[in-house]
């Protein structure tokens, strides 16, 4: 009889697992558009490991909504694994402590400071630099277009 | 996680245990393990292979001197960007970024991740915009295909995950992020090796190459571009020492591969010209 419950409690769990999706921004930052595709206007900025919850699919885009504000991020920005929105567990919305520990790991920003550490000749200012070089959008749109290039 | 507690009930039914006797802390402790299992064949992620790709591009700036020039930097940006989102893969984790090497080999070096480098020597060799998509067009394919990462020697990543997954380590103590950093370390080596000393595969540029002119009838820049261009390399690198023609040997097989592989694509040549106009400008 226990077994039974135990399996029904589990099976329930599962269920009311798959009914709600999040999905987490997986990149440094990137943005929340008003249409689903590159160059629509920008609504909202979100950055790594916000989560975002799944209105729809369309194409490479996923239909979101986050702070109120509902629009559409590329896939490629987000993680693509479910997460619980209720539950017993208490987890409202997030990852569990033991998800975000294994996220956490790995090559991360305390591996780079230690590597850093021990290799003190290498130019890590020369890289912040380079990541500081970003295209803006008009620009680059204004660039295709008299280039007779495509739009993505 | 539901699969994997469904999965350990119904495993713990088949062998025989009791689940009766099974408390919810065991339950926990299970699934944490099949979470750490399934974890342990992951691939690196895209945060991870970021902080590859930063340390590979700090060994490359400690090898060569950046060419510091706004503008013409600038203008790389755009057309780099121009084809990396037409890519499989628009989105890394810190973006995609396009430098100079202030360096008279014929050289261009893709980081894991989307930083992408092309020296001096290679762009004095380009005659357009579009042979110049056509050489970041096939970098970015490396990245796409997560190349650099791939010269990672599996046992390093292995062991690195096994760093990782340790249920026993619940906070990141210091041990472990020791452990990690010589990992870590071991890992930039294997990826500035392959980039600056070995060069990739045949097979492996192939496929960036085969990804190159995807991405340029994508972008709306001629994919013929790319053969113009490898014939030019290789013309120069029979006067040429070190660089890609030394690591990259195959530059014949490639032209042929490239041609065989040529897509149809009709280009507006009176665009094509203000292309090129718009490239000499930068140039100068």
């Amino acid at each position: 009889m226990k077994t039974f419950i135990l399996i029904t409690y589990l099976l329930c769990v599962a269920v009311t697992f798959a009914h709600a999706e999040n999905v987490r921004v997986t990149v440094k930052e990137n943005t929340i558009r008003g249409d689903c595709r590159f160059y629509a206007p920008v609504k909202l900025r979100v950055r790594a490991g916000d989560m975002l919850t799944v209105i729809g699919k369309s194409g490479d885009w996923y239909r979101v909504s986050f702070k109120g504000v509902s629009g559409c991020i590329h896939r490629g920005a987000v993680e693509s694994r479910t997460y619980a929105v209720t539950g017993s567990g208490g987890r409202q919305g997030g990852a569990s402590r033991d998800e975000v520990s294994l996220a956490g790991k790995g090559f991360n920003p305390e591996v780079e400071k230690s590597y850093r550490s021990s290799n003190p000749t290498l130019d890590f200012s020369a890289v912040d630099s380079l990541e500081k070089i970003t295209v803006d959008e008009g620009q680059l749109r204004n660039f295709i277009d008299k280039g007779g290039l495509n739009l993505p | 996680m539901k699969c994997l507690l469904l999965t350990a009930a119904l495993l713990l039914l088949l062998t025989g245990c009791k689940l009766s006797e099974i408390t919810p802390d065991q339950v926990g402790m299970i699934s944490r393990s099949l979470e750490n299992i399934g974890s342990a064949a992951r691939p690196m992620s895209d945060q991870e292979e970021y902080y590859v790709g930063r340390a590979v591009s700090a060994r490359l700036l400690s090898s060569y001197r950046q060419l510091k020039d706004p503008a013409l930097t600038s203008y790389i940006n755009l057309v780099g960007q121009s084809v990396a989102l037409q890519s499989e893969r628009p989105v890394t984790f810190g973006g995609y970024h396009f430098a100079i090497l202030d360096s008279p080999e014929l050289n261009a070096f893709a980081a894991p991740g989307g930083m992408i480098f092309v020296t001096r020597g290679m762009l004095a060799t380009i005659k357009s915009e579009d042979e110049l998509a056509a050489v970041l067009a096939h970098e970015v394919g490396h990245v796409v295909k997560r190349h650099g990462i791939a010269a990672i020697q599996s046992s390093r990543w292995s062991e690195a995950l096994t760093v990782i997954g340790s249920d026993a380590a619940k906070t990141f103590g210091g041990s472990d992020v020791a452990k990690l950093a010589k990992l870590f370390d071991g890992s930039i080596d294997d990826v500035f090796k392959t980039l600056v000393v070995n060069g990739y595969g045949r097979s492996q540029e192939e496929e960036a190459d085969g990804a190159a002119l995807g991405l340029l009838v994508r972008a709306g820049y001629d994919p013929a571009a790319l053969e113009g261009y490898l014939q030019r390399l290789a013309a120069a690198g029979k006067s040429s020492s070190g660089g890609m023609l030394s690591t990259h040997p195959g530059t014949d097989e490639r032209i042929q591969h490239v041609r065989e592989k040529m897509p149809t694509a009709s280009v507006n040549k009176s665009f094509q010209q203000a292309r090129t106009s718009r490239f000499l400008s930068a140039m100068r």
